[in-house]
């Protein structure tokens, strides 16, 4: 069985750094073999995890990109920040009709992340909240 | 092109249409610059409103978030918010959010013009 190809990145609490993230999305997918269009829709993903890590987190992150290539290929991505913690499912749902009446309208992240990857799942605790990721590519 | 540079470029057309030019990566800050440009217009009387993100790969969730600031005054007014030339990615995520229903989608800034010439 190949190894996976991983890159391992701590990104501090700065403007722009998420993108870092999705740039490491970009190399190890298009080497997999993943599409343009998949590695886009992964790479927002992955930018609204670092965001909310970047955001609750306070502090700096961590973030792991692996590609997978034993058959069909898949991205599997970890990112985990030190912050409180939070219960995923206490987290509402967006609803568009609200959210154009409500003063906030942020709040879609993890929504986007859960429709955009195969996968997603949350383990939080107090100083450590890891979201981890997966999309495979599909067809050809 | 550069993903974490942001360029926007305003034009007041004919007819009340208002057409916001993005280049780069839509976060929080570019997000406000175009939601002040946008209530520019509308302050001064545009109803129609079109974002050509055709070099535009990457929004995020709080540039979206201001993006729906401006659909919300758009509403208000009666007016309209069109958007053309979407990456699929783009597409994708505004499908999931359900802006088709209040928002015009055209393939090209052409395409975008056209339909548009008869409302603004």
């Amino acid at each position: 069985m190949a190894e996976p190809q991983r890159v391992r990145l701590v990104l501090p609490h700065r403007p722009h750094v998420e993108l870092d993230a999705g740039q490491a999305v970009e190399t190890l997918g298009l080497e997999a073999g993943f599409s343009h269009d998949t590695l886009a829709e992964v790479r927002l993903a992955v930018v609204e995890a670092c965001l909310n890590a970047l955001e609750y987190g306070g502090g700096e992150i961590e973030v792991e990109v692996a590609a997978h290539t034993d058959g069909s290929p898949w991205l599997e991505v970890r990112i985990v920040d030190h912050g409180p913690g939070f219960d995923p499912a206490a987290v509402p749902r967006p609803q568009l009709r609200a959210k154009l009446r409500a003063d906030r309208k942020r709040g879609w992240g993890l929504e986007l992340m859960r429709r955009l990857m195969d996968e997603v799942e949350i383990s939080s605790r107090p100083g450590r909240t890891q979201v981890r990721m997966v999309r495979r590519q599909r067809g050809g | 092109m550069r993903v974490d540079t942001f360029e926007l470029r305003v034009e007041s057309r004919d007819g009340n249409l208002g057409l916001l030019e993005v280049a780069g990566y839509i976060n929080n800050e570019a997000g406000e610059a175009i939601a002040r440009e946008a209530r520019r217009l509308l302050d001064s009387g545009h109803h129609t409103l079109l974002l050509d993100l055709s070099s535009t790969r990457i929004i995020n969730s709080i540039g979206i978030s201001l993006l729906l600031e401006v659909l919300e005054q758009i509403l208000e007014i009666k007016g309209t918010l069109a958007f053309c030339s979407l990456s699929p990615s783009i597409a994708k995520t505004f499908q999931i959010m359900g802006l088709s229903q209040y928002t015009k989608v055209y393939p090209d800034r052409t395409a975008a013009l056209a339909a548009l010439a008869g409302r603004a």
